[in-house]
């Protein structure tokens, strides 16, 4: 299913979490993996300097230092090199995002892994990050295929797939991010928790609702998923239907830690589907942020079809 | 009635040296290299308290632990995560300790006794 893997990495300790799920999940699924990293950013096009990863320095870009990144990422990775030998390094300058997509295109990858930012983090606090980065941002609105982001170092603790979680809100631009939590589920024998949150914060602002209404509404909505979803799963029988109520990210977060979840698929945005403009949803940018498992997110229907 | 300690890790010295030290202060012991042997060794050994590992070869110690909670008869024997994942802990939260390697032995002798004696 995971023929080609595209693992987008800085190289550096904040990408250590998410080389650890990229490299697991291509030796546990056969994957070829391509590790990627893409060089500072030139101030103009035709500039010959590079901002180093690890220094911040200003650096000449030649194929002296070009060698001497690819080695040092050899270094980085060399244990988890010596495991999964079906890997290539890659590493060229440009803006991040940028190479990011179009070697994910003209490889024809079928699932980009990555982290959800490369900023320093002050650990032991709580309320240390509330954003995803920028390139994160820009991948995961363009990429064809999904993008398994790392958001927390927990992220990286479970070994492959097996309980997957699909959180939608029934607009169409969860319809991919179905199929892929489908196929996945399918290909690999998981366990498919087809979930929804109910949201009882901002969309009833103002309005205190009665319990009965509530759970009125969250019996409309299992209903919902069982004509939109269960048919589609064409006999697998190894699903499970949750509704929970109340804030959609802290619901969704807190369903997948107490099932133990190991994948979350939600859609990228659930507004416009496949709209170029718009920009990871707040709610799926949240449960990345906050879960204990991966969140593939999904934007287009292009490569799943073919998975 | 000597208790029993089942521990699972992929590093043959860990498991070792934990046999070691388990035994040494009156504990019975058996051990499962990764999570996918382990629950067999469960089911047959029916040990007191595990310690558990996180990163193994095959399954991962959460996937094992789902597993384990699964299982009426088995979902309430405690365990002691021993990892040096970071943030490893919150995988699986409910564990009575979390370990990080290298451990501090006299810590997790403490955590044991006041476990199940």
């Amino acid at each position: 299913m995971f023929k080609k893997i595209l693992f987008a990495t800085t190289a550096s300790p904040s990408c250590d979490h998410a080389a650890r799920v990229a490299f697991d999940v291509a030796k546990r699924y056969d994957s070829e993996l391509i590790v990627f990293h893409v060089l500072g950013i030139p101030s103009r096009g035709f500039s010959r300097f590079v901002t180093d990863v690890r220094t911040g320095e200003t650096v000449t870009f030649d194929d002296d230092y070009l060698g001497w990144v690819k080695e040092e990422m050899k270094n980085t990775y060399a244990r988890q090199l010596e495991m999964h030998q079906n890997c290539t390094i890659e590493a060229l300058p440009g803006v991040p995002h940028t190479e990011i997509l179009r070697a994910a295109r003209k490889k024809d990858v079928d699932l980009i892994i990555m982290g959800s930012t490369t900023r320093e983090e002050d650990e032991g606090t709580y309320t240390y990050r509330s954003a995803t980065g920028s390139t994160l941002q820009a991948v995961t609105k363009s990429a064809r295929c999904p993008v398994l982001i790392i958001g927390r170092p927990v992220a990286s603790a479970w070994g492959g797939f097996s309980n997957i979680v699909f959180g939608t809100d029934f607009s169409r631009a969860a319809d991919s991010a179905f199929l892929f939590a489908y196929k996945v589920a399918k290909t690999f024998g998981c366990t498919l928790h087809l979930f929804h949150a109910y949201d009882i914060s901002s969309v009833h602002s103002g309005k205190i609702m009665e319990q009965d209404e509530i759970e009125d509404n969250m019996m409309e909505a299992r209903e919902k998923i069982r004509k939109m979803y269960v048919p589609r799963l064409k006999g697998f029988d190894d699903y499970e239907i949750e509704i929970w109520e109340g804030i959609p990210y802290v619901e969704i977060v807190k369903f997948a830690r107490e099932n133990y979840a190991d994948l979350i698929v939600m859609a990228h945005h659930t507004r416009k589907p496949s709209s170029e403009k718009e920009l990871l949803g707040s709610t799926v940018e949240q449960v990345v942020l906050r879960a204990t498992c991966p969140v593939a997110s999904v934007n287009r229907p292009d490569k799943i079809k073919d998975m | 009635m000597t208790k029993k300690i089942l521990i699972i890790d992929d590093d043959p010295n860990i498991v070792s040296y934990l046999e070691d030290f388990f035994g040494d202060n009156g504990y019975e012991t058996c051990s499962a290299m990764d999570g996918s042997e382990a629950m067999p060794i469960v089911k047959k050994e029916k040990p007191d308290l595990i310690t558990l590992d996180l990163e193994m070869p095959e399954e991962w110690g959460p996937r094992f632990y789902r597993k384990l909670m699964k299982e009426e008869e088995f979902r309430k024997i405690p365990v002691i995560v021993i990892t040096g994942l970071t943030g490893g802990k919150y995988a699986i939260q409910k564990a009575v300790a979390h370990i990080t390697k290298p451990f501090d032995r006299d810590k997790l002798l403490k955590t044991v006794k006041d476990t199940i004696g």
